[in-house]
């Protein structure tokens, strides 16, 4: 059997920075094979190195995140650890779970199509490539629009096409499914079952849809890869992320209200490309009692940060309006009503330790003694398993989820939206996460693409389906 | 990281070949510098922003006015101290504060900065970024100058993209439910961590930056080719001849020599 990958005792340290401080270890003496052609999920709770292991298999670590590497890895014979990584492209390609990471370019057509010129393509096979690509992940209406103006799920597809695209014999795919609707998770499972090529997947959730689809099962855990049967590689893995759907708590607080938006209508044009029908969305009637966490789905680029952004008062809507309790909510009272934890927590997180974060939130509270505040602070990390000394920047991504989480505990929002908390962070985290947030008798509304997370954990769902905001059952 | 900032519109400045839009930019910058009569740099200014009115919107066209604006009063409160020459018209209390001289020198200055502004915001508004990376290399400038150079032209706004995300975050944060509870002073001191977050952002994708462009073949020896080509309608020597003549009309009618 021709082996595409041999990983050989492979161990890797972050650099720890300051005195005294020693360095980091991911991962420890790894060794796995991969035969050519295979299709391997490599399971792994939240930040147990899994972008770290798919990085250093490009030759992209420890080049820019400086750590120590040690053993071997041989991709087709030859040791990648010596390599440049301009000298990989075009025999294997990286998906990063976070897509903003690799957008490079100002249009998606040239997005897909730089790689293509780093390999040489002439100018016509350049064109029919960039159009195929963007064809098959329905990304070519959208070739002139710049990737930021793309939403998570497209932005994913995009890096998708840009792979597809190179056709490298292999992909290595860092949570390729997150972001993505049901659709177009069916259509990558599809493209990994039916290419000639070897596939290695990282994945921090085994979705219901994996199963039997690859040839090799593994669990990175505790820096280790264990290699073993579909069956025990997913019972030791929701072992180790503890997946349970409890019940969630009852809320503390009795008072009522009552978010509501009537005959909303929202416009977004894009600034990249000129359009007669700029981006709307209807919202005939939408919802959130105190207390109820409600689900609000859709496709890709359907538009639900985008009514997140109006709910919250980041934005105004064309027509229609926001009431707390029946009355209208100027956009600076929607912002003191409806937090919004963004998908990505670094835009909130600022400040040098845990510590001055949370105590941040309760500058603008007054008559608060310091002792007192000093006391919240401390419960509330506690309650989201935090260090008050820890430096946020360095924190992981799902500990950097949790903070931004404790800082709207602290700030008791009577409304909080979660844009794609299931994505970063374990089932069960994310439980108590909402769990927390509502037993302060928050009303929450989740943005998923998750039905499994949805169905468990709302209790009324929204779906937008073709510019227009409907009641659904949860989990539809 | 790739915010652009082209903005799609209509007019003549979206069919102007990149290179010759290029060479506008230029020459006109350079004639803003030459002894021209202050009608000029106004007109200059006028004509700039009607063109940005006309290729987006009235909001936008006065967004390189609104960016200027600290540095253009600090231009009038400071510029006529240093200029102390001449005739004094205007006195604050019994201190002498502006001459005539110093009056044309501020208004020169104004017109020419914002001359500079408005010409370099309307070529980067209209030409998409991969046409300025292609301008430039026609100029004879290698790959990879000309991409360091438009990822500059892209990190810059990047940074403005994820300042206005955070400020977004951080309005949200500091939200308070009683009205006028937030002073402008209040406002004025958020900046401090809405920058400072903006920073440690734009700095730590800076390595994420430079590992994807040598992941998509950046340092590779293999001979890049293009995508994109700059094409003229009616020929690049026409749209170049354009060019010359829209800084010769300025030139001839303006010039004070």
């Amino acid at each position: 059997m021709k082996h595409m990958l041999e990983i050989s005792t492979l161990s890797f340290a972050y650099q720890g920075y300051g005195e005294g401080v020693s360095n980091h270890p991911v991962l420890r003496d790894v060794t796995l094979s991969v035969a050519e052609g295979a299709k391997v999920l490599v399971l792994g709770v939240p930040d147990s190195g899994k972008s770290t292991l798919a990085r250093i298999l490009c030759a992209l670590v420890p080049r820019y995140l400086a750590g120590e590497v040690a053993g071997s890895i041989l991709l087709k014979g030859t040791e990648v650890l010596q390599m440049n990584p301009w000298d990989l492209l075009g025999r294997c390609t990286l998906v990063a779970q976070n897509p903003q990471e690799q957008l490079l370019m100002t249009t998606c057509g040239d997005e897909v199509a730089f790689p293509l010129e780093s390999l040489g393509f002439a100018h016509e096979k350049l064109i029919l490539e960039v159009d195929a690509a963007l064809q098959k992940w329905g990304l070519l209406p959208l070739k002139e629009v710049n990737p930021q103006e793309l939403s998570g799920g497209e932005r994913k597809r995009l890096l998708l096409a840009v792979t597809e695209a190179i056709d490298a014999p292999l992909w290595i795919m860092d949570e390729p499914f997150d972001d993505l609707d049901e659709q177009w998770r069916d259509i990558l499972l599809k493209k990994i079952q039916n290419r000639n090529g070897t596939v290695v997947v990282f994945a921090s959730r085994y979705l219901d849809e994996f199963r039997g689809t690859f040839d090799q099962y593994c669990l990175l855990t505790e820096g280790n890869i264990i290699t073993d049967t579909e069956e025990i590689i997913v019972e030791q893995f929701e072992q180790a992320s503890e997946i349970q759907f409890p019940l969630a708590p009852k809320t503390l607080k009795t008072i009522s209200h009552r978010l509501s938006c009537n005959q909303l209508t929202i416009v977004h044009p894009r600034r990249s490309v000129i359009s007669n029908e700029p981006f709307t969305l209807h919202v005939p009637e939408f919802t959130v009692e105190a207390g109820e966490i409600v689900a609000l789905v859709g496709p890709n680029g359907s538009g639900k940060s985008t009514l997140s952004r109006v709910l919250c008062g980041l934005d105004l809507a064309l027509e229609g309006s926001v009431s707390l309790d029946g009355s209208t909510l100027s956009a600076k009272a929607l912002q003191a009503t409806v937090g919004y934890l963004f998908q990505n927590p670094d835009y909130g997180i600022f400040l040098p330790t845990v510590r001055d974060e949370l105590g941040w939130s309760l500058r603008r509270i007054p008559r608060l003694s310091s002792k007192r505040k000093k006391e919240i602070v401390q419960s509330c990390a506690d309650l989201f398993h935090l260090q008050l000394a820890d430096n946020p920047t360095m924190m992981g991504y799902g500990a950097r989820k949790q903070l931004q989480a404790a800082v709207y505990y602290i700030l008791d929002r009577p409304f909080v939206i979660i844009d794609e908390l299931d994505s970063g962070v374990t089932y069960a985290a994310a439980f108590e996460i909402v769990s927390l947030l509502r037993s302060r008798g928050a009303g929450i509304v989740i943005i998923t693409h998750d039905r499994t997370f949805a169905r468990n954990l709302a209790e009324r769902q929204y779906k937008i389906v073709e510019g227009n905001v409907e009641e659904t059952e949860v989990g539809a | 990281m790739t915010t652009s900032t082209y903005i799609a519109g209509r007019g003549f400045l979206y069919w102007f070949d990149a290179r010759a839009k290029l060479l506008t930019v230029v020459l006109l910058c350079v004639l803003v510098f030459l002894p021209m009569r202050q009608l000029g740099l106004w007109v200059l200014v006028g004509v700039a922003f009607l063109c940005a009115w006309r290729a987006t919107d009235f909001k936008q066209a006065l967004q390189p006015l609104r960016t200027i604006l600290f540095v253009l009063i600090i231009m009038v409160l400071f510029t006529p101290l240093t200029y102390r020459d001449g005739e004094f018209i205007l006195f604050i209390g019994q201190f002498p504060f502006i001459t005539r001289e110093a009056l044309v020198q501020v208004n020169t200055l104004i017109a020419r900065f914002l001359g500079i502004t408005y010409v370099c915001s309307l070529y980067v508004w209209t030409t998409p970024m991969a046409d300025i990376n292609l301008a430039f290399r026609w100029y004879g400038l290698s790959y990879q100058a000309a991409l360091v150079l438009t990822l500059a032209f892209r990190f810059i706004p990047f940074i403005a993209d994820a300042f206005r995300m955070i400020q977004d975050s951080h309005a949200l944060r500091n939200a308070v439910r009683i009205e006028g509870e937030t002073g402008k002073r209040q406002r004025l001191l958020d900046v401090v961590p809405t920058v400072t977050a903006a920073l440690v952002f734009a700095l730590k994708s800076i390595p994420y930056l430079a590992m994807t462009l040598e992941h998509r073949g950046l340092g590779s020896s293999v001979k890049r080719t293009s995508y994109r080509k700059l094409h003229a309608k009616g020929g690049i020597f026409t749209h170049v001849l354009l060019s010359v003549m829209i800084a010769a009309v300025f030139f001839l009618v303006f010039i004070t020599i």
